[in-house]
């Protein structure tokens, strides 16, 4: 860095670079506009201004190469300006090439090194461009058709966010060497007879999209603030986080025995479990990306397929701000590729059957993704023909009878299977390879599940369901029966020590937190052992708590949980598995499936002694009780259905706050969840009108957005909620808990 | 349905001889992906007592299946071998209760009865196995009932 002249010239030699650094990223950030947006007058005349000013301040600091590179740059760009020549991927490409060589000789310049024979070449090749191919000549440049893919392009590669490696690395276009930068655009042949010629269309517009992701990023991220740092790292972070709340629980179990403090009501504990556990939400985050970085590659492949079955198609996307786990997005790739694919081939029809059909023209392909609970789903729908059920079934009732039988639901489903290779003979498509089948094996692996729904003639809606993450389920283990147990952690809501218990109307029961709570033996519920005298483990599942006597604590770990295949069938206790470091299996247990054989095991011991006359259980209140769910997203309405109707509930839907309101005349349900933002009349509007009126006033309702503002949370209980739940910070059995604790208040 | 596709077992064809118990099955050699000898199982709570467990080969989850019962004949305890078969749903172990051998089958001497099995083939001097039909016997559905 030594200054080559006096100290001054090298101080405005660096101003100027620093200068020219902004103008370079202005310069570019237009050339993409005007890529995507054709020609357009100003952005050229604003253009040819960034080349003008940087080629007379690298004059000024004696730059003199450089400013002869600018200056080429600055005739290309008048060539532009004067309408003599076209903006064509070349062109764009040429330019970019001239940016990158002035970015690379800049500092090259303010070394004091040798660049003459870098900038000859440069300004060579942004010369040739000038003579490049005059596509403005005699039509206007921009409706020409080889013009056209840039304007779908431009956006395919996302400038600003940072693409995952599946990605990139899964991108068709081959680097060429492009982040050499001085080389320039294509390699060895510089001065060939024929420059970027008209045939060179396809590849030039590559390279330009290309360059536009290799070059900008970097620049981004060093003037944003942003940090990059190995997966690993943030991986061995939330393992050290893991480890603390092991001992944090250690901790609790401690200040019980030995000092008879109920952990729970010592505030520096509560503290310290509190932040351990933001701590630990954070770094998980630090794992995320958004589902919407694999939108580009999916865009990119309906457009092409669009184009070779001859379709018009737009692809839409919703749900910017749903994220996952980087590791599984990268899995969940092919498959939505997959969806996407089969979407415009076999999903949207021909123009001309749209055009019969009365629909428009143009097919709708949409990604929606979003977070609900633990979970992101992921929904591909389309506004094609739908799928033909009968159809389906009639090409599985050709190895299967049983298939004929089948109700159009189940039927459906057939698509999943595997060897209904005749699937693809259904819309008469030729096959890709891979099957819905291998779809929905891909999905096994992340323990994510697909579902569809079709509807002839109007579209077809395939929805994925993964858990954010997978890369490590934090996991309690424990010894029982002489095997040991993975409880994932998210589900265990207290260790304690061997707790005293009594049997309270036929059921062992034990006090947690001064509440009773049932209390089993793991290894007589997994059937591999009696009952043990150790610690207990709470366990919480959607809707209720149960705790567990195991035999030992063994310690936490972080388990790679895996499926346990085809051939196993499901267990409702078992959520898979992962093999560990020593090569042994360690089996992960779900908290759900576990309580439910728990009761179902001790309501069977009951009835066994049915002696006792049956005590009566406390009647279960919400069995009756029924929800009215509304929500203008299809996917939020019909998952919170599911949840709800898996808890015991009736459930009803309305789409918006009108439906909502005429539904409740109809019939009064006994709790309203209701989305804020809907068509017509959103969620404030709908809870207002409820307060409204005077027979309604004590129907519960809970708010459920995805704005957490605090002046979202004020407005909400203003206009009479009594619950604001916010989606991206919910999990199903906060939501139950809410709604249960709603429920029972009321009655 | 499936037998028509699988590779089936035949004269003159390489076929693994697996002994469970007193008995003994055959594999078409094809079929058959390794012999994992001692495998470290882990007992899978709550599952059928066809699946013996699961192990780990290289990294991936692989049930180990009791061939007797799965045959609908009584399980055997031991499980000292663990023939590895890929089948349409995936690998899977069955148990084995010596170490299998590879032959080259003679003539059929006749179709067996039983269920997921297709002919009896004279193995040795005074031998019979009974040649299984592995996706028949691997389906999901058997496994669960």
């Amino acid at each position: 860095m030594s200054p080559p002249d006096s100290i001054s010239e090298g101080d405005f030699q660096r101003l100027f670079a620093t200068e020219a650094e902004g103008r370079l990223d202005t310069l570019v950030d237009e050339l993409l506009e005007l890529e995507k947006g054709g020609a357009n007058p100003e952005l050229v005349a604003s253009l040819f201004r960034e080349a003008h000013t940087i080629k007379g301040g690298a004059a000024v600091v004696g730059m003199t190469h450089v400013a002869r590179v600018a200056h080429a740059l600055e005739d290309l760009l008048e060539e532009v300006r004067r309408d003599r020549r076209g903006v064509d991927a070349a062109l764009i490409d040429a330019v970019l090439a001239g940016v990158d060589a002035i970015r690379t000789l800049i500092p090259l310049a303010v070394a004091g090194q040798d660049h003459e024979q870098a900038a000859f070449d440069a300004e060579q090749r942004l010369r040739i461009a000038v003579g490049g191919p005059p596509v403005a000549g005699e039509t206007a440049p921009a409706p020409e058709p080889p013009a056209a893919p840039p304007v779908l392009e431009a956006p395919l590669p996302p400038p600003v966010s940072a693409a995952p490696p599946a990605v990139a690395a899964a991108s068709p276009d081959a680097p060429g060497g492009r982040t050499a930068g001085p080389e320039g655009s294509r390699g060895p042949e510089p001065a060939s007879a024929e420059p970027p010629a008209a045939g060179d269309h396809a590849t030039g517009e590559h390279a330009a999209g290309e360059a536009a992701a290799v070059h900008v990023e970097p620049v981004r991220a060093s003037t944003t603030e942003m940090v990059q740092m190995p997966v690993h790292r943030i991986d061995d972070l939330v393992r050290l986080i893991g480890e603390a709340s092991a001992a944090t629980l250690r901790l609790g179990s401690a200040l019980l025995e030995r000092l008879q403090r109920d952990p729970s009501t010592v505030t520096e504990y509560r503290d310290l479990v509190r932040s351990l556990n933001e701590l630990q939400e954070l770094a998980l985050h630090a794992r995320m990306i958004p589902v919407m970085s694999l939108a580009p590659r999916l865009r990119r492949a309906v457009r092409d397929l669009a184009r070779e079955t001859e379709k018009e198609v737009r692809f839409e996307t919703r749900g910017e701000d749903a994220e996952i786990d980087r590791g599984v997005l990268e899995r969940l790739a092919d498959p939505l590729l997959h969806l996407v694919r089969n979407a415009v081939d076999h999903g949207i029809e021909t123009p001309n059957e749209r055009r019969l059909r009365g629909k428009p023209i143009e097919g709708l392909i949409r990604l929606h993704a979003m977070q609900l609970g633990s979970e992101v789903v992921i929904a591909v729908s389309d506004d094609g023909r739908g799928i033909d059920v009968d159809r389906v079934r009639e090409a599985a009732g050709r190895t299967d009878s049983s298939a004929m039988e089948m109700d159009d639901e189940a039927a459906l489903y057939l698509i999943f299977r595997s060897g209904l290779s005749t699937a693809t003979k259904i819309t008469g498509v030729s096959g890709r390879g891979v099957g819905l089948d291998a779809v929905r094996a891909s999905l096994n692996a992340v323990r994510g599940r697909i579902e569809v729904r079709s509807d002839p003639g109007v579209g077809t809606e395939f929805r994925i369901a993964v858990p954010i993450t997978m890369a490590t389920l934090r996991c309690l283990v424990v010894g029982a029966g002489g095997q040991a147990y993975a409880i994932p952690l998210h589900s265990v809501r207290a260790v304690l020590p061997p707790q005293p218990s009594a049997t309270v109307g036929g059921r062992t029961m034990t006090m947690v937190d001064g509440r009773p709570v049932p209390i089993s033996s793991l290894a007589r519920v997994l059937g591999t052992g009696n009952g043990s005298e150790g610690p207990a483990v709470v366990v919480a599942g959607l809707t209720r708590s149960h705790a567990f006597r195991v035999d030992d604590l063994v310690d936490q770990r972080d388990v790679v949980v895996k499926g346990l295949g085809e051939l196993v069938p499901r267990l409702p206790a078992v959520a898979g598995a992962g093999v560990q470091p020593d090569g042994s299996i360690l089996l992960v247990l779900e908290a759900a499936g576990l309580i439910e054989r728990a009761r179902r095991m001790d309501s069977g011991d009951r009835s066994a002694e049915a002696a006792d006359g049956g005590a009566p259980e406390a009647p279960v209140p919400r069995q009756a009780a029924s929800i009215l769910v509304v929500d203008d997203a299809l996917t939020v309405r019909e998952l919170q259905r599911s949840i709800f109707e898996n808890a015991g509930y009736r459930v009803k839907v309305a789409s918006d706050g009108e439906e909502a309101l005429t539904k409740i005349s109809e019939e009064r349900p006994d709790l309203v969840l209701t989305d804020v933002q809907m068509p017509r009349m959103d969620g404030f509007q709908l809870t207002e009108a409820i307060r409204g009126q005077a027979s309604l006033a004590s129907l519960p309702v809970i708010i459920l957005t995805s704005r957490g503002s605090d002046e979202d949370r004020r407005r909400g209980l203003e206009c009479g909620a009594d619950g604001y739940i916010v989606k991206s910070g919910f999990d199903q059995a906060a939501l139950l808990h809410a709604v249960e604790r709603l429920l029972g208040a009321e009655r | 349905m499936a037998t028509a596709t699988a590779p089936g077992v035949g004269a003159g064809q390489l076929a693994l001889l697996i002994p469970v118990g007193s008995d003994t099955y055959a594999l078409p050699l094809e079929t058959v992906r390794e012999v994992v000898v001692e495998p470290r199982v882990t007992e899978l709570p709550t599952s059928p007592t066809v699946v013996r467990g699961v192990f780990n080969v290289r990294g991936d989850i692989v049930p180990l299946l009791d061939t007797a019962q799965l045959l609908g004949l009584r399980a055997v305890l031991e499980k000292p071998y663990a023939v590895l078969v890929e089948t349409a749903h995936g690998i899977a172990g069955l148990v084995a209760t010596e170490m299998p051998q590879t032959v080259r089958l003679s003539e059929s001497v006749g179709q067996s009865d039983m269920e997921g099995t297709t002919e009896t083939y004279l193995v040795g001097d005074a031998r019979l196995a009974v040649a299984l039909d592995v996706e028949a016997l691997l389906s999901p559905a058997r496994i669960s009932r």
